[in-house]
């Protein structure tokens, strides 16, 4: 059998194994929420827990990180580049909905003429442990956007959580590797699949959330200029919470942080977002979205719009977090329901006519 | 492929004030080795991310044309922070250049074609670029008739007037100048562009219309086009946009799915009429 146990009382043992050969992140509480960090101590590492506040993206992409470093030699300028980006990482609990995050992000990094190497060359030396949801929350959706609570796609290793111990299944080369140095992990049993085979076919069946995207695509390529945005906009306050924890927005800004007085600094990416006004204002004074109303429908549009005409596939994975983050609860699901509203009204229209 | 978000270091080579009020300049740059010039390797409408390293960057057209050998040139108005800071710039200074970067003017299309410029105000920097190039030896029987109208508030706003005077004397080549009110000493029309478009009235005949500009001579110009027969499809814009990478991939300059980093900056009218009004 390829399948194997992993205790939870052994993860320790595991990140003692491999702590020296990868960065190695896992889910942590700081300050009351979970989020990826860098682990230094295997006791930080959090395995209770249904998802991430901040998604694991940021071990990728983080907030904020350096482009260049450079230092000036009197009118000259030396940069410096980043040599950090060839370090093998270790993401440890990635849920699915955030695994397939990364395939959306390497597509997006990698498309076009220009690849994005600062965040293509982190990908590219990061190893993905996945982990199955048995329990997805009310807010979860990744079904209605082609997920699964056990999909693989994306990870390299891929954990179902049995109680006391993890079944592991080996899914790329990369995942062989990291598998192959732990030895002492037993082999599993036949039950053991069956049991997560179960787990998996449960967890499908609890999802409370669910949307028809194909019909949200098409009302959305219809309705740009449709009134139901006023609606929408209304109670949103600009927060920017939603596309800060989106697991699939990409959007940055780029500042020099220069140290004056001692002739040198950096060039960082720090995330930005379509939800504020200064996004897109121009030092004419010009905005091309320079009301709510524009910049709610711009994000939307870019999710189940925008995306699927450049990429054909959704640019959301269904993992809530914008629905579990909105403070006016002018959250997702509502947007959506006012969104298939205008179907329904036009055909209750042609059904009176 | 080298990491498209570190910038090829340039030297300022020389710097010339192109306007009375001195806030716009044309800056001048000098690679630093014949590799990263030989791989610069750009067309007309096209556009850089140059910056002050510790300062910022920002995406500027390039205004110089690929048969203006040996250095490449930027137009920049005085307007923020990068802009301010160009405009105190010292010949020698290291200059981050990322590019060439978008579309540009479709210079293969166009051949054959009768060529109608239009432009109003400093948007003229990437116009420089394409009629020095259609005017290039190497390049100007592929060409048809080209005809520049290039309007601007007042005398002392005329950008390239060394060009300009060369084009002028010139039979292939017809230049309309227009300042929006009268002055003394000024021997060229005066008129709003749209008023000029309309006295000219290019024929729509196999030509290309190309406009840059503030958006409502672009408006008023592409009105009076549309009134002599002039269809969507011929009318060219250079859109402007906010952006920080240049490459597709810092999201602002989106309008619908297409981005005006790496989509454009060049649209025509019927495909911008296909875009949601977000420019």
């Amino acid at each position: 059998m390829d399948e194997k146990l992993l205790k939870k009382s052994d993860i320790s043992k595991l990140f003692n194994e491999v702590k020296d050969e990868y960065n190695f992140y896992a889910p942590k509480k700081v300050r009351g929420n979970i989020s990826f960090e860098l682990i230094s101590d295997a006791k930080e590492i959090e395995l209770d827990y249904l998802n991430s506040k901040v998604p694991p993206k940021d071990v990728l992409f983080p907030q904020k990180e350096t482009i260049f470093e450079y230092h000036y030699e009197g009118k000259d300028v030396i940069i410096d580049e980043r040599k950090d980006l060839e370090d093998k990482l270790l993401i440890f609990g990635v849920r699915p909905c955030d695994a397939y995050s990364f395939k959306l992000l390497e597509d997006f990094f990698a498309f076009g003429e220009f690849q994005d190497d600062v965040f293509l060359k982190k990908r590219e030396n990061a190893t993905i442990i996945g982990i199955g949801c048995n329990e997805p929350r009310q807010s979860c959706f990744c079904t209605s956007v082609g997920g699964h609570p056990y999909q693989k796609e994306s990870t390299d290793v891929f954990l179902s959580d049995l109680g006391d111990y993890y079944l592991v299944e080996t899914i790329t080369e990369k995942g062989k590797d990291l598998v192959k140095k732990l030895s002492w992990l037993t082999d599993a049993k036949k039950g053991d699949v069956e049991k997560s085979k179960a787990l998996a076919k449960q967890a499908e069946e609890s999802f409370t959330t669910k949307f028809n995207f194909d019909l949200v695509t098409k009302v959305l390529d219809e309705n740009f200029e449709n009134p139901v945005w006023e609606e929408i906009a209304e109670s949103c306050i600009g927060c920017s919470s939603c596309t800060f924890l989106c697991p699939t927005c990409t959007c940055f800004d780029v500042i020099d942080e220069n140290d004056e007085y001692n002739h040198r600094g950096r060039r960082i990416r720090i995330w930005d977002t379509c939800q504020s006004c200064l996004y897109t204002l121009e030092t004419s004074g010009h905005n091309p979205r320079p009301e709510k109303i524009q910049r709610c429908r711009n994000r939307i549009m870019h999710k189940f719009s925008y995306y699927p005409s450049n990429y054909d596939r959704l640019g959301c994975v269904g993992c809530g977090r914008c629905i579990v983050a909105c403070p006016v609860n002018n959250e997702l699901r509502l947007i959506i329901d006012k969104i298939l509203e205008i179907e329904q009204k036009e055909e209750g229209e042609k059904a009176n006519a | 492929m080298p990491n498209p978000y570190i910038p090829i270091l340039t030297k300022v080579k020389s710097i010339i004030s192109e306007n009375k009020v001195n806030d716009i300049k044309t800056i001048e740059l000098q690679f630093q080795k014949e590799d990263d010039y030989k791989s610069f390797d750009y067309i007309p409408g096209q556009f850089a991310e140059i910056s002050i390293i510790g300062k910022g960057e920002c995406p500027i057209g390039i205004a110089s044309s690929p048969t203006e050998e040996g250095s490449i040139k930027f137009t920049i108005k005085k307007m923020g922070t990068v802009t301010s800071m160009f405009h105190r710039s010292d010949i020698g200074d290291t200059i981050g250049v990322r590019g060439p970067l978008g579309n540009g003017w479709p210079i293969e299309e166009l051949k054959g074609k009768n060529i109608v410029v239009i432009g109003g105000g400093f948007a003229f920097s990437t116009l420089r670029s394409l009629i020095l190039y259609i005017l290039d030896e190497k390049h100007r029987k592929d060409y048809g008739n080209v005809t520049v109208i290039y309007g601007n508030r007042d005398s002392g706003e005329v950008l390239y007037r060394d060009v300009l005077e060369e084009w002028e004397k010139r039979d292939d080549i017809d230049v309309v100048l227009t300042i929006d009110r009268e002055e003394e000493g000024w021997t060229r029309k005066v008129g709003f562009v749209a008023a000029i478009v309309k006295e000219v009235a290019p024929s729509p005949d196999n030509a290309v219309a190309i406009i840059c500009g503030p958006p409502i001579m672009i408006r008023t110009a592409v009105d009076e086009l549309v009134k002599i027969g002039w269809k969507d499809e011929q009318i060219l814009n250079s859109l402007e946009m906010r952006m920080k990478c240049g490459i597709g991939k810092c999201g602002r300059c989106n309008i619908g799915s297409k981005y005006v980093c790496i989509d454009g900056p060049v649209f025509s009218l019927a495909e911008l009429k296909k875009m949601p009004n977000e420019y």
